[in-house]
């Protein structure tokens, strides 16, 4: 027997906030096909997604999370679906940066606001008929009013705070050890709707959280009573730029029901549906924006 | 790159409070911190001294919670700060006219606790200035002052001191209106920074000396080809605003500040005084007649018409809102003018000002409002 004692190791450290990063390519087409290949790459202060759009359609996306460096964010993003259908930067014809991170994107021939690109996006995703979209994002949330084509007629984002935020229901995932996709359904499984929480500060919310749980909440209500505060939070922020019908949510938090289904409520009108990642609406609005500017190029040179 | 026409206001700007200690050395005459733009500087000036306006550093703080609240606008806890650090130990008195009260009790917090300051004077400016007595108050008020600094200094302030300071006052406000004209033609040759400075510089500076190097300026100008594109022509509306390079950011990404109301900018000089004999009534019915401050723009509203009135006359597509955190009466205006303006064909956007900004968060809002004004090419 070894009188040398093992190392000593920590115990795994699960990362409950971890949301699913994914890839995805149109596998019934092929880009070869295409005339126009465009790319949006959206940085953002949490998460980096790049979208490919073959001939004015959504073709294939990744999405994952932001490292520490901007440029090496974007590559990676769009490396990750290039990998996945082959294709190299040299066929893309047109990329656009946007996001937090849009001036540092090398390989970009533009860079364009992520509030104009979530407009053009939702539009995509939600039809012309979007008018008021509500973008829930890493670090800051944003109200936008745009018209038939998705262009934005007017905006607000919340100030410094980032209470309210992506990065907020990551935070109360880790404190309440339950991984982040299950958030949402979990905060419907409570006896009665608790009262939103009265802080939700990032900073402060471990203090509120464990406050309530020595106070007889369960964990689920604890859930309940972020998200209903979340939802409390962005509604005074839409309902200080105006909801239009044809509401659409944007962002990593259109995927929590817990929050989209307490707006709603609160709103007392339905967002749109779609079949696309909500995170993904600022780059696809991006490689929207790329196709549109080289169809106009292809154009002017006809000419 | 730049051809160096505003060098001077920008090195003035820069080292402000180095100019201030040199004229002082130089002349032996007074320093006074100013504090709010309906101080009547004519006066100070008469009397031999040197009005310098407190301005904020725009750096991070700590000094001024345990002396006015955190809830205070970012603009008085910022000029307090300057006091309490000690930047204007120069200053030989402090004044203030009134005009809100947050920036009273800043003021008052400066008398305390700046230990510095030799002297402090407060002018009771009437709020409301559209009542038949303002006026009268208000010479009464301006005479206290031209008394109290009789007795501080023990010589005279004659009519004719004041009559040549007056005209020294006036001559600098019309040269910067001048200045501004050239702001109103397209592909304009002065930026919103560099008329930033000119106007901020007047604040502090000897006005003999501030009034020549504006006619050196003056007499390059018709020459100048700025060569920069002009892009959206913008206004900014709030309070105080030395925010260099918040401003420069606007003028980066594709866009030209060609007018401002705001108390850092046009409302200090805009109007000059009206002659009249007797200089005491020149000068306080000068203060009564400029450009309102929210905090004596009631029961009327005089300056929805006259901002949208500068929109239209330097053809500005937009205006931003600077508006300083917790500044009551200009938030108390700011949903009525915005209305005003865009029913009128301005939009705005909005923005919220602290001691320091953050430049990105607020380049993304700007670029975004130049993106809902421009970018057709993207439909």
């Amino acid at each position: 027997m070894s009188n040398q004692a093992a190392a000593p190791t920590s115990p795994e450290k699960k990362e409950f906030w971890r949301w699913q990063e994914n890839t995805w390519v149109d596998e019934s087409r092929d880009w070869r096909d295409a005339k126009i290949l465009t790319c949006g790459i959206d940085v953002g202060s949490v998460s980096s997604q790049a979208v490919l759009v073959a001939d004015g359609e959504l073709y294939g996306y990744n999405s994952m999370r932001t490292g520490n460096n901007s440029p090496d964010s974007a590559r990676n993003a769009l490396q990750g679906v290039m990998d996945k259908c082959g294709m190299a930067l040299e066929d893309i014809h047109f990329v656009v940066g946007t996001g937090y991170g849009r001036v540092n994107v090398p390989f970009a021939h533009k860079a364009i606001t992520e509030i104009a690109c979530h407009a053009r996006g939702a539009n995509y995703m939600g039809g012309n008929q979007v008018r008021t979209i509500l973008d829930m994002g890493g670090q800051d949330c944003k109200a936008i009013h745009c018209d038939e084509r998705g262009k934005v007629t007017n905006f607000l984002m919340n100030d410094k705070c980032a209470a309210g935020t992506g990065r907020g229901m990551e935070v109360i995932s880790d404190l309440m050890q339950i991984p982040i996709g299950e958030l949402g359904p979990r905060s419907f499984d409570v006896r009665e709707e608790p009262e939103a929480v009265s802080s939700i500060c990032v900073v402060f919310a471990k203090s509120e959280a464990l406050a309530l749980l020595k106070a007889g909440y369960t964990k689920n209500m604890v859930i309940a009573a972020y998200c209903q505060a979340m939802a409390e939070r962005v509604v005074s922020l839409l309902e200080r730029i105006g909801v239009e019908e044809g509401f659409f949510i944007t962002g990593g938090i259109a995927k929590n029901p817990g929050v989209v289904k307490r707006i709603e409520k609160l709103l007392g009108i339905q967002a749109l549906d779609t079949q696309i990642d909500s995170q993904i609406a600022g780059a696809l609005g991006a490689a929207l924006f790329g196709h549109t500017l080289m169809m106009k190029q292809g154009a002017a040179k006809a000419a | 790159m730049s051809d160096g026409l505003f060098d001077q206001f920008k090195n003035w700007y820069e080292k402000r409070h180095d100019y201030a200690r040199a004229w002082k050395a130089r002349t032996g005459g007074q320093v006074v911190a100013t504090m709010c733009t309906y101080t009547p500087e004519e006066l100070l000036i008469a009397a031999g001294m040197l009005p310098v306006r407190v301005l904020g550093a725009h750096e991070p703080q700590n000094v001024t919670e345990p002396h006015i609240f955190g809830m205070f606008c970012p603009f008085c806890r910022d000029s307090l700060a300057q006091g309490l650090q000690g930047r204007f130990d120069y200053a030989d008195g402090v004044t203030l006219t009134q005009s809100c009260i947050q920036y009273r009790q800043a003021f008052g917090s400066w008398r305390m606790h700046v230990p510095t300051v030799q002297w402090d004077y407060f002018v009771p400016m009437p709020n409301e200035v559209q009542s038949p007595h303002a006026r009268k108050a208000h010479y009464a008020e301006v005479q206290s002052f031209r008394e109290f600094l009789q007795a501080l200094t023990g010589k005279p302030l004659t009519d004719e001191m004041l009559r040549e300071a007056l005209d020294v006052v006036d001559e600098n406000r019309r040269l910067l209106r001048e200045l501004f004209e050239y702001r109103k033609a397209a592909d304009p040759q002065v930026t919103g920074v560099e008329a930033l400075l000119a106007g901020l510089t007047a604040q502090f500076i000897d006005k003999r000396e501030h009034n020549e190097e504006l006619r050196k300026v003056l007499a390059a100008l018709p020459k100048r080809n700025l060569n920069r594109p002009e892009g959206v022509r913008f206004m900014t509306i709030g309070s105080e605003n030395d925010d260099v390079a918040f401003m420069a950011m606007i003028e980066s990404v594709g866009g030209t500040i060609v007018i401002d109301d705001q108390c850092s900018g046009t409302r200090y000089f805009w109007n000059q005084s009206n002659k009249d004999a007797d200089p005491i009534k020149a000068i306080a019915d000068r203060y009564c007649d400029r450009p309102a401050c929210p905090t004596k723009d009631y029961p009327d509203h005089t300056r929805y018409a006259h901002v949208l009135g500068l929109a239209k006359e330097y053809n500005a597509r937009a205006a931003i809102f600077l508006q300083q955190k917790f500044c009551d009466p200009h938030e108390g205006d700011y949903p009525d003018l915005k209305r005003h303006l865009e029913a009128n064909g301005v939009p705005t956007l909005f923005l919220e000002f602290d001691i320091t900004n953050p430049i990105g968060p607020f380049r993304i809002r700007v670029e975004a409002f130049l993106e809902t004004l421009t970018e057709e090419d993207l439909f």
